[in-house]
C-alpha cells in the first residue's frame, strides 16, 4: 500500500461507551503503515503502526473494528475501504468464502454429502477406532462391573442342575471351537448361568465376551440346535464388537449434534434427539441380523443345523404378534425367520 | 444534569442480520466444522455469535462477541476428554462412578457460574463489557437446594423457584460498572405458570377423549393399539408440554425485561406474545425439516428478527456514560459443559 486514504467511522474510548464521530488516515511512514484516529473536532485520538493494531476478520455487514493497544475502538461501515487494511490474510479469504454466490450450491451439496457419509459411515469409523483404542483390559471390566449391576438389580443364582449345566457348557465349547483363531484371539469367551424371570427364555452377551444365559432357556428350549444358534448370535455380537460400537456411536452423535449444528433453537433440537433414538434403533436391528448370520454360519461349521435358531424365532412369534419393528431394538421375530431362512439357503 | 423530559428516550433493538448473508458463513461454518471433523466448530460459534450480536442494535450502536476460537475448543477438549473418561469409569466401575456423578452434581454449580461468567465477559455493547458476579455458594442454593426444595413441595413452588434464578442470573450481571437490578412480583410469575398449566390441562383432557377412544378399540384386540398409544405420548408431549413451556417462557420473559433496570435510570421493555412466538417457533420447525436444514439459517434470522422487534429499552440521558471494567478472562470450561449439555447461557437478547 502506497497510497494514503482515510476511512469514516466511530471512535470508542477505552472502558467508555462514549461513541465519537471519528475518522481514521491510513499512511505509510518510515517503512510501515500507521493509523490515526481523529474525532470530528478534529482531536486526535490514538496513532500507531498497523501491526499493533487487532483487526476483526470481516463478518457480513457487521462493522469492521480496528482494535488499538490503548483500548480506543474505531468501528466503520465503509467496508470497501477498510478491506484494504486486511487483504491477503486468512480472515479476508474466509469472507470471500461466505460471501453469497454460486459456489455456496456447491459448499451446500458437499455438506448434504458430507453429512451423509458421516452418518452412514463415519460413525462406524470413529466407533470402529474407538473400539480398537480400547484395551482388553478395560472392556473385561466393564463386564465385571455389569454382571455385579445385573445381579444386583434382577438375576437370581441358576437354578439348574449340573447336568444341565455341563451340557449347555459343551455346546457352548464345540461352537467356540469353530471360531477362526483371529476372531477368538485375546477374547475371554465365558459362559455363565444366571435366572432371570423378567427376560424369559434369552441370552445376552457383554462386550468382553461374558455371555448369559437364562434358566428358561435351557428349559423351553433343551434341543440342542436351538441352543447352539443362540449362542453363536451372542458370540457374533462378541466378535464384531456391537456392545462397545454401540456406546460409541451413541456417544459420537451426542457430541456432533452438540457440537456440529449448534444452536438449533426450541423444539428442534428435541425432535433431533428423539430421531437419534430412533435411527439408533435401525443401528440395533442391523447388529441383530450380522449376529444372526455369525451365529447361523459358526453353529453350522460347528456341525448343528443352523435351522435351531429358526425354530427359536419361530416359537417367540407365535407367541407375541407385534409387527412395530420400527420402534424395536431387535428386528420382528417374523422377519428374522425370513431372513435366516434365506441365509440357510445360502450356507447349503 | 438537570433531567427534562427530552432527556428520556425510547428505543427498540433492531436486527440487521439478513438470512442471504448468514446463509453463506453458516454453510461454510457446516462445511468446515465437518471437514476438520468438528475442529472448527469453536470457531464456528464465535463467528455465529459475533454475526447475531454483531447485526443487533441499540440507537446505532452494536453488541459483540470478543471470545477466540482457541480458547472454545480448548475448553470443548477438556470437557470431552472427562466425559469420556466419566464414561469409562462408570462402565468399569459403578461404584466409583456413583461417587463421580454425586462430584459432578457439586460442580454443575460451579460450571453454570462460569459459563455465565465466560459469556458475559466476551460479550459487549457499545465497547462497553458484561461481566457475571455470582458466587458458588448463591449457585448451589438456586441449582441444587432450591429445586430438591422445590420438588418437596410438588413443584408448586415452582414460580418462586424461576424467580430466585431469575434474580441470581439478572442481579448478578453488570454493564461495565452498572448493575442490573430484576424486581418482578411473583404473583406475575404464579399468572404465567397457571395458564401454562391450564394449556396443559386442556390437551391432557383432549388427548384422554381420544386415547381412551382407542383404548376401548384396543379391547376388540387391534394389534395398532400399542403403536397409537405410543404415538399419542409423543403427541401429548408435543402438543402439550413443548407449548405449554413455551406460553410460560415467553410470558416470563416480558415480566422480567418489563422489570428490570440498569443502573442511572434506565429500563428494559419487551412485548413479545406467547401464540405468535409459538408460530414462529412451529413454522420455523417444518420449514427446516422439510428443506433438510437447510433453512435453518432464515429460520434463525427470522426468530431474532421477531425478538429484537419486541425488546426496548428507555434510558435517560445517553448511552454514552457507561464506564466499562477489565474483566479478567476466565476458563471456557463452563461455557463448553454448557455448549455439549444444551444449556442456554448466552445473553438474553
Amino acid at each position: 500500500m502506497t497510497q494514503a486514504f482515510s476511512l469514516k467511522g466511530y471512535a470508542y474510548l477505552s472502558d467508555s461507551s462514549r461513541r465519537l464521530v471519528a475518522r481514521i488516515d491510513v499512511a505509510p511512514h518510515e517503512g510501515a503503515i500507521w493509523v490515526r484516529v481523529t474525532a470530528e473536532d478534529g482531536q486526535e485520538i490514538v496513532r500507531a503502526p498497523l501491526v499493533d493494531a487487532k483487526i476483526d476478520t470481516a463478518l457480513g455487514r457487521t462493522a469492521r473494528k480496528l482494535i488499538f493497544s490503548d483500548g480506543t475502538l474505531f468501528e466503520t461501515y465503509d467496508h470497501a475501504g477498510f478491506a484494504a487494511l486486511d487483504k491477503d490474510t486468512h480472515g479476508a479469504r474466509l469472507y470471500a468464502l461466505e460471501h453469497f454466490g454460486p459456489h455456496l450450491i456447491a459448499f451446500t451439496a458437499a455438506c448434504l454429502v458430507a453429512a451423509y457419509i458421516l452418518w452412514r459411515y463415519g460413525l462406524d469409523a470413529i466407533a470402529a477406532l474407538a473400539v480398537a483404542a480400547t484395551p482388553q483390559i478395560v472392556i473385561e471390566q466393564i463386564d465385571v462391573g455389569t454382571l455385579q449391576t445385573i445381579d444386583l438389580v434382577m438375576a437370581e443364582e441358576s437354578m439348574l442342575s449340573t447336568e444341565e449345566k455341563t451340557r449347555a457348557q459343551s455346546i457352548y465349547t464345540r461352537v467356540k471351537a469353530a471360531l477362526h483363531e483371529k476372531e477368538s484371539k485375546g477374547r475371554n469367551l465365558e459362559l455363565v448361568f444366571r435366572a432371570i424371570p423378567e427376560v424369559g427364555p434369552n441370552a445376552f452377551a457383554l462386550p468382553g465376551g461374558t455371555v448369559v444365559m437364562t434358566d428358561e432357556l435351557i428349559q423351553k428350549f433343551p434341543d440342542e440346535d436351538v441352543i447352539a444358534g443362540i449362542l453363536g448370535h451372542e458370540i457374533g455380537h462378541v466378535v464384531e464388537d456391537h456392545g462397545l460400537n454401540r456406546l460409541y456411536r451413541s456417544l459420537g452423535v451426542y457430541v456432533l449434534i452438540a457440537l456440529l449444528v449448534g444452536d438449533t433453537g426450541p423444539m428442534l433440537e428435541d425432535i433431533l434427539l428423539e430421531g437419534n433414538i430412533l435411527l439408533s434403533l435401525s443401528h440395533s436391528r442391523a447388529q441383530e441380523r450380522a449376529a444372526d448370520e455369525f451365529g447361523l454360519t459358526l453353529s453350522h461349521r460347528a456341525g448343528f443345523d443352523p435351522a435351531g435358531l429358526k425354530v427359536f424365532f419361530e416359537r417367540l412369534g407365535s407367541d407375541s404378534s407385534d409387527d412395530k419393528q420400527w420402534m424395536s431394538t431387535h428386528p420382528s421375530h417374523f422377519n428374522r425367520v425370513e431372513a435366516i431362512e434365506l441365509f440357510i439357503d445360502g450356507l447349503k | 444534569m438537570v433531567l427534562t423530559a427530552s432527556d428520556n428516550h425510547s428505543r427498540d433493538f433492531v436486527f440487521k442480520g439478513n438470512a442471504k448473508e448468514w446463509f453463506g458463513i453458516w454453510i461454510v461454518n457446516l462445511l468446515l466444522s465437518i471437514v476438520t471433523i468438528g475442529i472448527y466448530s469453536a470457531w464456528a460459534k464465535v463467528r455465529t455469535r459475533k454475526y447475531f450480536y454483531g447485526n443487533t442494535f441499540v440507537d446505532g450502536r452494536n453488541f459483540d462477541y470478543h471470545a477466540t476460537g482457541g480458547q472454545i475448543l480448548k475448553g470443548r477438549l477438556i470437557v470431552i476428554a472427562v466425559i469420556f473418561a466419566f464414561q469409562i469409569i462408570l462402565s468399569l466401575l459403578p461404584i466409583v462412578g456413583l461417587f463421580l456423578v454425586f462430584c459432578l452434581l457439586l460442580l454443575f454449580p460451579w460450571l453454570i457460574t462460569r459459563a455465565l461468567m465466560f459469556n458475559a465477559r466476551v460479550s459487549s455493547f457499545s465497547n462497553v463489557r458484561f461481566d457475571f458476579v455470582g458466587t458458588y455458594g448463591q449457585a448451589a442454593l438456586v441449582y441444587l437446594l432450591y429445586p430438591i426444595l422445590c420438588a418437596f413441595t410438588l413443584y408448586t413452588t415452582f414460580p418462586i423457584l424461576d424467580r430466585t434464578l431469575k434474580r441470581f442470573t439478572i442481579n448478578n450481571l453488570r454493564f461495565g460498572t452498572a448493575e442490573f437490578r430484576v424486581d418482578a412480583p411473583l404473583i406475575a410469575f404464579y399468572k404465567a405458570a397457571g395458564l401454562a398449566f391450564l394449556w396443559l390441562i386442556v390437551v391432557f383432557i383432549a388427548a384422554s377423549l381420544t386415547i381412551g377412544y382407542t383404548m376401548f378399540l384396543s379391547l376388540e384386540d387391534n394389534p395398532m393399539a400399542f403403536a397409537s398409544s405410543v404415538l399419542s405420548f409423543y403427541a401429548v408431549f408435543f402438543i402439550g408440554f413443548i407449548p405449554a413451556g413455551f406460553i410460560y417462557q415467553a410470558l416470563i420473559r416480558n415480566v422480567v425485561y418489563n422489570n428490570t433496570t440498569l443502573t442511572g435510570g434506565h429500563a428494559l421493555r419487551s412485548n413479545v406474545n406467547a401464540v405468535h412466538l409459538f408460530w414462529i417457533v412451529l413454522s420455523n420447525l417444518l420449514v427446516v425439516i422439510t428443506t433438510l436444514g437447510l433453512m435453518l439459517p432464515w429460520a434463525q434470522v427470522r426468530m431474532a428478527h421477531y425478538l429484537a422487534d419486541h425488546t426496548g429499552i428507555e434510558f435517560v440521558g445517553s448511552l454514552d456514560n457507561f464506564i466499562g471494567t477489565q474483566p479478567e478472562e476466565t476458563t471456557a470450561l463452563g461455557d463448553a459443559y454448557s455448549d455439549i449439555e444444551g444449556i442456554d447461557v448466552g445473553l438474553p437478547i
